[in-house]
C-alpha cells in the first residue's frame, strides 16, 4: 500500500472525474495523478510547517520520513507540539486547496 | 492551397488541448508550490536531498516503509494480532477442517465472514504474511478458489483495501457502451471476457515497479485475483486490466461495472475487499461469481459511495 498519513483527509473527487474525462491514456492519467500527488504533497508539508514551531520542524521531518503512513504518529505528535487539532486544520486547508484546484482545471470551459 | 482555419483545428483537437490545459496547469500549481515551500523553508529542501527523497514520488517511500514493516513483523516479531489471538487461529483452522470432513449445516459464507472478523484487523490496510496465510485457507476451504497473498514472489503494496467502482473499458477500436473510459486499459483494448470481469489495482505503486518493468508487465496482465467482498463474503474472481487507482482517491483497488454488481448489487460504488492471486497454472479457473453459497448476505449494511 503507498498511503501517506493525510490520505484520509483529501476528498478530490471532482478533481479524479475531470482527470478520467480528460486522459485519454494510461500514461496521461497517471501523469496528471502524480502531478496532483506532487502538488498536494508540497501544500501539505508548507501547511504544517507554517503551524509547526522552528525548532520542531526537524524532527518533524525525520518523523514523514520514518514512517510517512502513520497518520496516529504523526498527528499525535503535530498536535502535542502545536496544542492544536492540526488534523482538522488540515482538513480544512485541503478542501481550499481541491477548491482552488478545481478552478484552475476547470477554467478552460469558461 | 488551401487551410484549414484555426478554429477547425481547435475544434478537432479539443480534446487534447483539454488534456495539456490540465497537465499544464498542474504542472505550473505544482511548481508554484514547490518554489513556495522551499523558499519559505530552505531546510526541508536540504532535509530532503540529503535523504534522496522527492515529495513528488513520495509514495514510493512509502510503499517501501510498509512492505518493509510488514516482513519485519513476519520474520522478527511475533505478529501482535495473531500472537495474542493464537488460540483463534488454531479455532479458524480447526473449524475449516471440520468443514472439510463434515458436511456441516453451517453455510459456508457465514464461515467465511465469521473467520473474517476474527482474522482482519480494525482497520483496513496491509496485514502481516501469517494473516494472509490464514486467509488463503479460509478462502480455498470456503470458496474452493487456490488464491494466494504473494504467487511467484510477487505481492500487490496491501491485499485489504477499498474497491471503487471503474467504467467500462474499451474492447476493440470504435467499442461504444454506456459508462465508457475515455482511454484504453493498461494493456490496450481488452478482449470481451476479460473486460467483463476486470479489476484494476496499484501496480504504478509497486516500489519495483520501474526498476523490473517488463517483466512485472507481462506477469500482472490480465492476471486472475480473487476479490472477496469482507462485509458479506460476495467473492468474485476477476483479472488485472488496468492500473490505478490514484492514491489519494483513499481506494486501492477497482473494478468493473459486473465485479461491483457481484460484490455489492448495482448500487455498490466502494467497499472493503481482499484482493489476492489466483493460483492457477492450468488457466481452469472461470472468471465471474463465486457461487459458493447460495445464501444471502447477512443482513450486513453495504457501503455506498
Amino acid at each position: 500500500m503507498s498511503k501517506l498519513f493525510f490520505d484520509h483527509l483529501i476528498v478530490f473527487d471532482e478533481v479524479e472525474i475531470i482527470i478520467k474525462k480528460t486522459a485519454s491514456s494510461k500514461e496521461e492519467k497517471e501523469e496528471l495523478w502524480s502531478l496532483v500527488d506532487e502538488y498536494v504533497n508540497h501544500k501539505v508539508i508548507e501547511k504544517i510547517l507554517d503551524r509547526l514551531p522552528k525548532e520542531n520542524h526537524e524532527e518533524f521531518l525525520e518523523l514523514f520520513h520514518k514512517c510517512p503512513h502513520d497518520e496516529i504518529v504523526i498527528f499525535g505528535y503535530l498536535n502535542e507540539k502545536t496544542g492544536k487539532n492540526i488534523e482538522e486544520e488540515l482538513k480544512n486547508e485541503l478542501e481550499i486547496i481541491s477548491k482552488d484546484l478545481l478552478k484552475e482545471i476547470k477554467s478552460f470551459n469558461n | 492551397m488551401a487551410h484549414d482555419p484555426p478554429n477547425t483545428n481547435y475544434k478537432i483537437n479539443r480534446e487534447k488541448v483539454d488534456t495539456e490545459f490540465v497537465r499544464n496547469k498542474l504542472k505550473l500549481k505544482s511548481l508554484e508550490a514547490k518554489r513556495s515551500l522551499f523558499e519559505k523553508y530552505p531546510h526541508v529542501k536540504k532535509f530532503l536531498s540529503e535523504k534522496g527523497l522527492d515529495l513528488g514520488k513520495i509514495r514510493e517511500h512509502s510503499a517501501r516503509v510498509i512492505t518493509a514493516g510488514a516482513l519485519a513483523g513476519t520474520l522478527l516479531f511475533a505478529p501482535p494480532i495473531l500472537a495474542k489471538n493464537a488460540p483463534t487461529v488454531t479455532n479458524i483452522v480447526k473449524n475449516l477442517a471440520d468443514l472439510g470432513e463434515t458436511n456441516s449445516d453451517v453455510p459456508k459464507q457465514q464461515t467465511l465472514l465469521s473467520s473474517l472478523q476474527q482474522i482482519l484487523p480494525q482497520k483496513v490496510g496491509p496485514l502481516e504474511r501469517t494473516q494472509e496465510k490464514t486467509l488463503e485457507q479460509v478462502f480455498s476451504q470456503t470458496t474452493g478458489v487456490d488464491a494466494k497473498a504473494t504467487l511467484e514472489g510477487e505481492h500487490l503494496n496491501t491485499t485489504y483495501g477499498y474497491i471503487g467502482a471503474e467504467q467500462h473499458l474499451a474492447r476493440y477500436p470504435g467499442d461504444k457502451v454506456p459508462d465508457m473510459a475515455p482511454g484504453l486499459g493498461a494493456w490496450g483494448y481488452v478482449p470481451a471476457d476479460e473486460e467483463k470481469w476486470y479489476v484494476v489495482v496499484q501496480t504504478l505503486y509497486l516500489p519495483d515497479w520501474e526498476k523490473r518493468l517488463p517483466y512485472l508487465v507481462n506477469w500482472y496482465k490480465y492476471r486472475k485475483v480473487l476479490v472477496v467482498n469482507t462485509l458479506n463474503g460476495n467473492a468474485v474472481v476477476g483479472d488485472i486490466a488496468d492500473s490505478g487507482p490514484a492514491a489519494w482517491t483513499g481506494k486501492q483497488f477497482g473494478g468493473s461495472p459486473e465485479v461491483m454488481d457481484t460484490l455489492g448489487g448495482p448500487r455498490y460504488k466502494k467497499g472493503p475487499v481482499i484482493i489476492f492471486f489466483v493460483d492457477d497454472p492450468e488457466n481452469k479457473v472461470p472468471l465471474g461469481p463465486v457461487d459458493y453459497n447460495k445464501v444471502e448476505a447477512l443482513g450486513v449494511k453495504m457501503i455506498q459511495a
